[in-house]
């Protein structure tokens, strides 16, 4: 029985749609992110439509999730980042539940592929490029430029420019490989469970092993999932705070 | 007022404080794991090695393309060491903060 791991990361077309040379075919990537825009705007819309001041239980996890993204916003960014709650907000739930959705067996992570993380991150990098020149002018390029004599600023400043857009990179990768190995990693331990299962009688029962190990790491994914979603969120106030306030601490 | 009664209130007052203090503090991070702070200095020299060498690529073939001039090695060679410093840059500011974290929660000890 031959089981690849990686083939749940493989994108299927659904509807098979051509434009000119280009493929915009509905996948099942596309079909899992209309899912997970459609799953948080039923919850939100659900869960606060009796509204009480004694919250029910879906009520309050929405009010959790609104005070834990606007707590995020405010240690980071302060009162006036309050302007891109919405942005965070969107953002921070989107990749939560995409990533939670990921774990359910059969579904597909919709983090798990670098074009969408990579997406995700260009349109925040583009959001700070844009805030800092709309709120700085000119003077957001200062970003790119330390203090140090001039000579050394011929190499500072490329050195500063890579390392602004080495965040595209690291954001985009940071998220998609955690999900990518976590689900990978469930994966090949899943073949083994069959493997031994189909093995001699002697080696069936070896099979709890894997078995065992898939809850565990089945529970940090959950963790992992959670985690991932906070970075990415958290980083994106960060990026954000400097395009607002420019690098005051150095 | 009845004594219970006064006892939740005093609880309430308790508890708003808390999260006054909370909100003064900022969101309790959870303790990075060991792995976790290994991935994170991974990524940040490998992605900044990757944009430096990527950066240089495009650099060399737009002087090709557009300029027609043959620059071919040397703006990469230049950029990826360029790279190559930012990512250990990175790097170091990213150390230094955990430093700086870890400090604070030891003296919060």
């Amino acid at each position: 029985m031959a089981m690849n791991p990686m083939e749940q990361f493989e994108v299927k077309p659904i509807v098979p749609l051509h434009i000119g040379p280009y493929d915009v075919s509905f996948t099942n990537q596309s079909l899992f992110m209309c899912l997970v825009v459609a799953l948080v705007t039923l919850f939100l819309t659900v869960a606060m439509s009796r509204r009480r001041l004694v919250p029910s239980r879906t009520q309050s996890m929405a009010e959790i999730s609104y005070e834990f993204v606007a707590n995020m916003i405010d240690s980071t960014m302060g009162d006036e980042g309050l302007v891109f709650f919405p942005f965070i907000f969107a953002i921070f739930m989107f990749v939560l539940l995409s990533n939670f959705l990921g774990l359910f067996p059969g579904a597909f992570t919709v983090t798990s592929q670098i074009v969408v993380t990579f997406a995700l991150t260009a349109f925040v990098m583009l959001t700070v490029v844009v805030v800092g020149f709309a709120r700085h002018g000119l003077g957001f390029l200062k970003l790119f430029v330390p203090k140090a004599p001039f000579i050394l600023l011929i190499l500072l400043v490329p050195i500063e420019i890579i390392s602004f857009l080495t965040r595209l990179v690291s954001l985009s990768v940071r998220l998609f490989a955690n999900m990518l190995a976590g689900h990978t990693m469930l994966a090949v331990f899943a073949s083994f469970v069959v493997a031994l299962g189909a093995a001699g009688v002697f080696l069936k029962p070896l099979a709890i092993a894997p078995m065992l190990m898939i809850v565990f790491i089945g529970a940090l994914e959950m963790l992992v999932a959670f985690l991932q979603a906070y970075v990415f969120a958290i980083l994106t106030c960060i990026y954000l705070n400097e395009a607002l306030h420019l690098h005051e601490q150095h | 007022m009845p004594p219970p009664e006064s006892d939740d209130l005093r609880r309430l007052g308790e508890r708003i404080d808390e999260a006054g203090k909370r909100r003064a503090q900022g969101t309790k991070q959870a303790a990075p794991t060991s792995l976790g702070i290994a991935f994170r200095f991974a990524t940040e020299m490998v992605s900044a090695l990757a944009v430096g060498a990527g950066l240089g690529w495009g650099v060399d073939w737009a002087f090709d393309h557009w300029v027609h001039l043959q620059t071919r090695p040397w703006g990469m060679v230049v950029l990826f060491v360029l790279g190559a410093i930012a990512g250990i840059r990175n790097v170091m500011a990213a150390a230094k903060e955990l430093n700086a974290e870890m400090a604070k929660k030891d003296v919060e000890k």
